[in-house]
């Protein structure tokens, strides 16, 4: 039988409020009106009928929408549902469907070849674990720390912290596939399946411990998404607060600069992750940490999420919202922007050029701003 | 408007370093992931997109092993109504003109106005399926063809020439159409698709089926002899950066500015 959109996102406790649109931060530059959306939905208009559908892809899937709805509707949800109509048409900008093909031909959404994937780690001895082997800490490095040369220094900064901390673990080298966080943002329902059990089945054979990630994305959707984990999942930012708080983790040099933090929507708003990365900032000798008008639950959306760093927005207009964040960090003299996402810290990097802004602030991932103070 | 689009599977190389196998006459393929030949996927789009407009259906045909299967599931998840595996070890080894003649054995039963393939397959660069498999057809045929419009009983298309040039042709039906890269913007076939796709008959085709004979295909039915592959020897002259991209592309711009192209 065939479900309405109305019964599979559970929309009928709608009350149209508006707190959904209210929210949303990319409706600051495009037409996508999550409240609309969720009306149609409710009113058994589908997808193909759509009014919203090109909107869809404007969405950067922060939740806030899902965080503000008093009554428990998922609105978000169904932007995602939207956009997998359109991926059974097979209908959709070429960037995402690149993507999609670059995730099921190597395991990452960038294009790479899957023996690049631990080009990052020569010459830094990272250990591999072997066939089989146990693995107490799993560090799962994620597709854009390994492939992406500036979201790199996410990769290498932990590898100096872990070693720094006499921390004991291990990766699993080219044998590391996607997460599939960002697959089933962008509607790819199948092919998100799929990688789920791929990455379980490759998981089982090890016997984790912990796995710890170098980006909140792929925590989130290990954390939520893939059903029963035998292993622990944290942010890296998580496993970095522990450690200074058990003395394990000490700074002998300083980082004597003005620093604020931007709240990555996949570490907060989607996992509440809001204490630990400041923890690790506030442990930094030298830093002055000063935090953003918007910050914590408030903190605006950078738009690099929901397939959003394979696609741009349409009918976009103003400003970008990291070009916004960029500048609200300068106004505050901030030298350091530090984040805890690899894809904040790229659209953040892009931000400051395209304001305008080089010279006067740099984007620093929080895990590369601590191994600075080693 | 029925069209038979022919597809090929490939390793995909672009960021592989290649091996070249024992033997000397092929690269190591373990670990390279296998796709449809690039070109081809534009052929496939094509024929959906005029079968779209003008009705009709798209088989595709494939000659390959049987991971090649992969390509066809894909091209009927994306709407081909019908795909063919021509299989058999007899045509191991063949070279242009008899992978065409096996192709040609196959497609010349089937229901058609048009044959597309793509216009060069990624992996040896020959060129040479499409030509051949129209002259074994007896059907005229158009290479590099970046504009098709179908007409009434004939297809006017746009060829890409040398130096940015269009020649324009009206080709009468049936004819092969080699597709170059670029024509359209082929559409996503996602992963639900394929599943389903999965559970569809290929029709497979063995040397026999097509009355071929074991001696006059693969090996045995080429004109060319490969001798063996190497790899070029590396030139002189070329510079390469490193550092960081920050890094080289500062080099580069200082060699761009102190040579006057800047």
């Amino acid at each position: 039988m065939r479900v309405s959109m109305a019964e599979k996102y559970e929309l009928m406790g709608c009350i149209q409020c508006g707190r959904c649109t209210a929210g949303c931060p990319v409706s600051l530059r495009t037409h996508l009106n999550v409240r609309r959306v969720v009306y149609d939905g409710m009113r058994g208009v589908g997808p193909k009928d759509a009014k919203a559908l090109p909107s869809a892809w404007n969405c950067t899937t922060c939740s806030n929408c899902t965080e503000r709805c008093p009554k428990g509707v998922k609105p978000m949800e169904l932007v995602i549902g939207l956009r997998s109509a359109a991926i059974e048409k097979g209908r959709i900008e070429p960037t995402i469907r690149d993507a999609l093909e670059s995730t099921l031909k190597h395991g990452n959404p960038w294009g790479r070849g899957r023996e690049k994937r631990t080009e990052w780690a020569e010459e830094l001895g990272v250990p591999v674990a072997a066939e089989g082997e146990a693995i107490p800490l799993l560090f799962y490095v994620g597709c854009t720390p390994a492939y992406d040369p500036e979201a790199q220094s996410v990769a290498t900064a932990l590898v100096a912290l872990f070693k720094a901390a006499g921390v004991e673990y291990s990766t699993l080298g080219t044998s590391e596939s996607c997460c599939g966080n960002d697959i089933r943002r962008m509607g790819e329902e199948g092919l998100f399946e799929m990688l789920v059990d791929g990455n379980k089945e490759e998981f089982g054979g090890h016997e984790i411990g912990t796995i710890v990630t170098g980006s909140p994305h792929c925590m989130n959707t290990f954390k939520n998404e893939y059903g029963e984990m035998p292993s622990e999942v944290l942010h890296y930012s998580q496993l970095l607060a522990s450690l200074i708080e058990e003395g394990k983790l000490t700074f002998k040099g300083k980082v004597e600069k003005k620093v604020t933090f931007h709240d990555a929507c996949f570490l907060g708003k989607h996992n509440g992750i809001y204490d630990e990365p400041r923890t690790v900032l506030e442990a930094i000798p030298g830093v002055e940490f000063e935090e953003m008008d918007r910050s914590r639950e408030r903190a605006l959306c950078c738009e690099g999420g929901g397939g959003r760093m394979w696609v741009e927005a349409v009918e976009e207009r103003g400003e970008r919202l990291a070009e916004t964040r960029v500048k609200d960090a300068v106004a505050l003299g901030a030298d350091y922007l530090v984040t805890a996402c690899p894809f904040c810290l790229l659209t953040l990097q892009d931000a400051v050029k395209t304001s305008g802004n080089e010279g006067k602030i740099e984007i620093i991932d929080l895990a590369a701003l601590a191994a600075m103070a080693l | 408007m029925n069209i038979v689009v022919c597809v090929k599977q490939v390793p995909e190389t672009a960021e592989a370093e290649l091996k070249i196998a024992s033997g000397g006459k092929g690269i190591v393929e373990e670990g390279l992931p296998l796709q449809i030949n690039e070109p081809d996927n534009y052929a496939l789009e094509e024929a959906l997109l005029i079968t779209e407009e003008h009705d009709g259906d798209v088989t595709v045909v494939t000659l390959g092993h049987d991971s090649s299967e992969e390509v066809l599931r894909m091209s009927m998840a994306k709407g081909a109504a019908e795909a063919v595996r021509v299989a058999d070890p007899a045509f191991d080894g063949g070279d242009g003109l008899a992978t065409a003649g096996a192709l040609a054995a196959a497609v010349k039963d089937l229901d058609y106005d048009l044959v597309l393939t793509g216009c060069m397959a990624s992996d040896d660069g020959n060129t040479q399926v499409g030509v051949a498999l129209a002259e074994l057809l007896g059907i005229p045929h158009a290479t590099y063809v970046t504009q098709v419009d179908v007409g009434d009983g004939k297809v006017t298309v746009g060829r890409e020439l040398e130096g940015g040039l269009i020649e324009k042709l009206e080709i009468g039906l049936p004819c092969v159409l080699g597709i170059q890269t670029g024509i359209n913007e082929p559409r996503y076939a996602s992963i639900m698709g394929i599943a389903k796709a999965s559970k569809r008959e290929i029709e497979l085709k063995a040397a026999g089926d097509l009355g071929l004979d074991a001696g006059s295909v693969g090996e045995a039915g080429s004109g060319t002899v490969l001798d063996g592959l190497e790899f070029p020897p590396a030139g002189e002259g070329a510079e390469i950066l490193d550092g960081t991209p920050p890094e080289a592309s500062g080099k580069l711009a200082d060699i761009l500015k102190e040579k006057g192209f800047v």
